[in-house]
């Protein structure tokens, strides 16, 4: 089952054209990780993908639902984890997950929300307001909303940046999971090594322009 | 999800936010004050001079504090991206936009009723027999208001000059509800019979009715681009 296509898919700003006829199938049960340097259109995809941006010309569909003209339920199914930490600062850990997640129409029992903090390892945290937080803690609270949300489609925007050894460790055992349970994962990055414990699939965007190739081939292709 | 729900939670939220960081209310509460001190000491009225003409400048302080809330409004929604999230999150967008403007009405109708009081201190007035008119007129004035701010807020919150953008998109478009608002204020104040400005009380429904409907509608379409 193909839980992600995208076909032929462009975006222009004016004259400049950062995705050019862009086309790839994630199917279930896979992570995809994009490499490409900076500039080359990563997050532009990212955020046509997360609803956010429309394409200039072509189509994709998440599990079947066209992404323009069927957003409410591509919604539901995509979980964007972009470079912005979508958390409000005056609210503390646990009252922003209770937020995010209503948003999305989840209620978290006070357990489940405990259990997620202690998992991303901010346990202690969760009555403190996220100003006070490090940028590592704010990923890892952006993780612990995904953990609570188990989208269907994935999409994360450099994952391990500000992450420590650990939390990039809780990173990658969450996109195992959530590949397991039969959803899909879209990432982009530029740390090789940790993302070739959890990739099956990649590719090099360069000039708007998508190259798949082998995870062996990685060390090949990944110059820039 | 539960469209109720939504709105309760976007209300939490803002409710939450600004009693932790005091930000929008100080501000609006400050900039009255000096409002009414400014016309308290422009202005040597009588009684009766005071009735006339106090009407309009009680609505001029309302509009321009409401225009500093409204300005805020979205303001906290673009610090780490939260705008972002509201947009691709699947909660429905006029949900949003309700939730936003009963958080706006709030906070403008909490501003009124810490002023009004100094107006009647400052300006010598007696109104304890208007004051459930009184009361009626700020709450259809304020929810007109909200409404089509809190539309105005989301449409100009990325754009670069956005502080002076609000008040000249909002302003032109809430001269009904300004004219209404007066009238009924002025009416009250002077003991009038309430038959003889009535009128204005339908138009101030009205009003709120179209306009919250139309911006309902449009947030959606104004959010996604």
């Amino acid at each position: 089952m193909i839980a992600l296509s995208i076909v032929q898919l462009s975006k222009t700003y004016g004259h400049y054209r950062v995705l050019d006829q862009l086309s790839l199938d994630i199917p279930s049960r896979h992570c995809f990780a994009l490499f490409g340097p900076n500039g080359a259109g990563k997050t532009t995809l990212m955020r046509i993908l997360a609803t956010l941006t429309r394409p200039s010309s072509g189509q994709f569909r998440i599990w079947g639902y066209d992404g323009v003209t069927e957003k409410a339920r591509v919604r539901q199914l995509v979980m964007y984890l972009a470079h912005g930490t979508h958390l409000y600062d005056d609210l503390n850990a646990i009252e922003n997950l209770r937020f995010c997640l209503a948003l999305r129409g989840i209620i978290p029992s006070d357990s489940q929300i405990k259990r997620a903090l202690d998992r991303v390892q901010i346990g202690p945290f969760g009555h403190m307001q996220t100003r006070y937080f490090s940028a590592g803690m704010k990923k890892r609270l952006g993780l612990a909303k995904a953990i609570l949300a188990r989208p269907k489609v994935l999409l994360l925007d450099e994952p391990y940046t500000s992450l420590d050894e650990r939390g990039i460790a809780i990173m990658n055992a969450f996109i195992q999971e959530t590949i397991q349970r039969e959803g899909a994962v879209l990432m982009t990055t530029h740390d090789r090594e940790h993302t070739r414990q959890v990739a099956n699939h990649m590719g090099i965007l360069h000039s708007g322009v998508l190259r798949t190739f082998p995870p062996h081939e990685l060390s090949t292709y990944v110059v820039y | 999800m539960s469209f109720i729900k939504a709105i309760r939670w976007m209300v939490w939220k803002d409710l939450i936010t600004e009693m932790r960081s005091r930000e929008t209310l100080v501000s609006m509460l400050f900039f009255a004050l000096i409002v009414i001190l400014v016309f308290s000491f422009s202005f040597s009225m009588d009684h009766q001079a005071a009735r006339e003409l106090l009407a309009g400048i009680i609505w001029v302080a309302f509009a321009f504090t409401g225009i500093i809330g409204l300005g805020k409004s979205f303001l906290a929604e673009l610090h780490n991206d939260c705008l972002e999230y509201l947009q691709m999150s699947p909660a429905p967008k006029g949900a949003i936009y309700l939730g936003k403007m009963t958080a706006n009405f709030l906070f403008m109708l909490l501003a009124e009723v810490v002023l009004f009081p100094l107006f009647i201190i400052f300006f010598n007035l007696d109104v304890v027999e208007e004051i459930w008119i009184l009361l009626v007129v700020f709450l259809l004035a304020t929810e007109g208001l909200a409404a089509v701010g809190t539309l105005f807020s989301a449409l100009t919150v990325q754009i670069r000059a956005r502080e002076v953008m609000l008040p000249v998109l909002l302003l032109p478009m809430v001269i009904p509800v300004m004219i209404a608002a007066v009238e009924s204020t002025r009416g009250a104040l002077n003991g009038e019979p309430f038959a003889l400005y009535s009128q204005w009380f339908h138009l101030l429904g009205v009003f709120d009715l179209i306009f919250t409907v139309v911006s309902y509608w449009l947030f959606e379409l104004i959010l996604d681009t």
